[in-house]
């Protein structure tokens, strides 16, 4: 009835995202960032800009003039678009967040559904440390805010590991050690940098970096392997990034992963990825991306992140803390014939769905008019028969 | 901890559980059962089961290791992070063709069957090479029923036994033409478990690689 990898979203499950939507725009808010909604279909050359396979990949169709035109597959592209376009006037930084659905061309593999909704924040015109700190904190609030125990954010950076490959003197097999960092074959790693003859010890500790996210003795390790000042620099950035997270009350939800990877290639710096309990992918993923508003024509530096709602919800449910969805409803028989009486229950709070009264009888809590009396059965068993102002007072109004 | 192991038709490999239990857990309740099970034994929770199964289940968090051949890494590109080489269970994917004489004359586009479509078609893609997939799980007995030109397989199963089943000893009557990719049995872990697994997967993993290095 839909395509494959789309999917319907019913209650209760509807009311539960829409609570974990309006918790996650608080917290953007509290932070400062403005929403912004961007359209869904976008000109091709917005997405091509990226220069990433994934990024290309949306639904192509033409508009009556020809152009050609895409499906969004991300909402970073035209939140820079929009940015590079509509704010170049502006000071810095800029903060924007959205909540907004893209799709990606689905296959079973993917353990994404073609149609997912991402909520994320864009800091934009700051090239700091501080600001990557302040794009890891956002989402750690966030998702303490929602109540999520155990989770951890992984923060590494790709200036690490390029610095690494160039430190490594890796002249012919440069683009082989990439690859396999990117397939996270540790053991092909290890053994290319074995051919490229770098020594035993160096070799342990570089297995133990990439292969592990961090702890305080991985760090230190780290620290011994610098050998230049690319990866002197990238390290301290990533410690710097960390204190500061840490100073803001999150030092146990980060852990330093330098063996960390993103698939997307505009990053360019400081990257990191959400995890929890239960939850096998990640239900967040964000980094710096100083080049990606140059292509767009304004050449400022970004940081930001995006978490997938769809991931998010499960690992809420999965840690038996998501968010409650609308209040238990009052199935009302008769109620469409009582409208007053039942404005009367709504006004005070309740929420009370009305039925004709011949309706069969709804699952509690449910309110029945019997003659000239009311019967009233709540969803803990209770029940009140008598009066309307007897039902008023069963229910705390009167 | 819970641990996931391939295996198929009967219980996990012996090279594997030797390796494991080296580094001290307890593998004595899986010598005997074959997969598909769970089976709990002390702290740990073994999935047995097909290897695939065992990179899904690493994949969605299920798990927080997987033991799976190199073969099936390859084939499947799975969403895990590949922390080891055990250096057991080692074996090579092969591109064979039935001896001279034994097949059909050579053309110019070779029809070749393999369980392993996604590397066979990389490894003749990346030569310029143009062949015929033929997705066959008794990928060695392909040539010898005129279905096909060649077989990618890996070569311990090549062989046929006395029944005349693929895996056993007797020469399939195929000739190993080119090395398609080396394989062991690896460690895996799925991304969560990377990142959530903290100092306990540390710790297994350094008593896991000292296993693997001690043969």
């Amino acid at each position: 009835m839909i395509p494959e990898g789309m999917r319907d979203v019913l209650p209760p499950e509807s009311g539960q995202m829409r609570a974990i939507e309006s918790a996650l725009c608080r917290r953007f808010e509290v932070y400062g960032y403005g929403e912004v909604r961007t359209p869904w279909l976008e000109y091709a050359e917005t997405f091509e800009a990226v220069e990433d396979d994934t990024m290309e990949a949306g639904y192509r169709l033409r508009d009556q003039q020809g152009h050609e035109l895409m499906t969004r597959t991300d909402m970073t592209a035209p939140v820079a678009r929009l940015a590079a376009t509509r704010f170049n006037d502006r000071p810095l930084p800029l903060r924007f967040f959205y909540v907004a659905p893209s799709i990606r061309p689905w296959a079973p593999q993917r353990s994404q559904d073609g149609e997912f909704t991402q909520a994320g924040a864009e800091l934009l015109g700051l090239p700091t440390a501080a600001a990557d700190a302040e794009s890891v904190i956002l989402l750690c609030d966030c998702l303490a805010a929602l109540g999520l125990r155990g989770f951890r954010v992984a923060l590494g950076t790709v200036a690490f590991y390029t610095a690494l490959v160039d430190s490594l003197g890796l002249d012919d097999d440069r683009e082989k050690f990439l690859e396999a960092l990117a397939d996270r074959d540790y053991p092909l790693l290890e053994s290319i940098a074995g051919n490229a003859g770098v020594d035993q010890n160096a070799l342990k500790v570089l297995w133990r970096t990439l292969q592990l996210s961090g702890t305080r003795d991985g760090l230190s390790q780290v620290r011994k392997m610098a050998s230049s000042d690319a990866m002197d620099a990238a390290i301290r950035r990533l410690v710097d990034v960390g204190e500061l997270v840490g100073d803001a009350g999150f030092e146990d939800a980060v852990t330093l992963d330098f063996g960390l990877y993103q698939d997307l290639t505009y990053y360019s710096g400081v990257i990191f990825e959400a995890y929890a309990p239960g939850a096998g992918l990640p239900i967040a993923s964000g980094g710096r991306y100083d080049g990606l508003l140059r292509r767009f024509g304004w050449d400022i530096p970004g940081v930001g992140f995006a978490i997938a709602l769809d991931r998010l919800h499960e690992a809420l449910e999965k840690a038996g803390v998501a968010p409650s969805a609308a209040p238990a409803c009052i199935a009302f028989a008769g109620g469409l014939d009582e409208p007053a009486r039942a404005m009367e229950l709504r006004r005070a709070g309740w929420a009370v769905a009305a039925l004709p009264g011949d309706a069969p009888a709804p699952p509690r809590p449910r309110l029945q008019r019997s003659g000239g009396s009311y019967i009233l059965e709540l969803a803990d068993g209770g029940e009140v028969s008598g009066s309307w102002r007897d039902v008023l007072r069963a229910l705390g109004i009167a | 901890m819970k641990l996931g192991l391939t295996c198929e038709g009967g219980p996990p490999p012996a090279p594997v559980l030797d390796l494991l239990e080296r580094a001290g857990l307890p593998v004595a309740a899986l010598r005997v059962l074959a997969g598909p099970a769970l089976v709990e034994a002390g702290e740990v929770t073994w999935l047995l089961a097909a290897g695939a199964d065992v990179l899904e289940a690493c994949a969605r968090g299920a798990l927080d290791v997987g033991v799976v051949g190199k073969d099936l890494l390859l084939e499947l590109a799975p969403q895990v992070h590949e922390l080891l080489d055990l250096r057991v269970c080692r074996d090579a994917l092969v591109y064979a063709t039935p001896e001279p004489g034994g097949g059909a004359a050579p053309r110019g586009r070779p029809r070749v069957a393999t369980r392993y479509p996604r590397v066979t078609r990389r490894h003749f893609a990346a030569g310029g090479r143009q062949v015929e997939l033929i997705a066959f799980e008794a990928a060695a007995l392909a040539p010898g029923l005129g279905l096909a030109d060649g077989v990618v397989e890996l070569r311990s199963r090549l062989a046929l036994d006395d029944a005349g089943s693929a895996g056993g000893g007797r020469p399939a009557g195929l000739l190993v033409r080119e090395d398609v990719a080396a394989c062991s049995a690896r460690l895996v872990a799925g991304r969560a478990a990377r990142v959530l697994g903290g100092a306990r997967l540390g710790e297994l993993l350094e008593r896991l690689r000292a296993s693997a290095e001690e043969r």
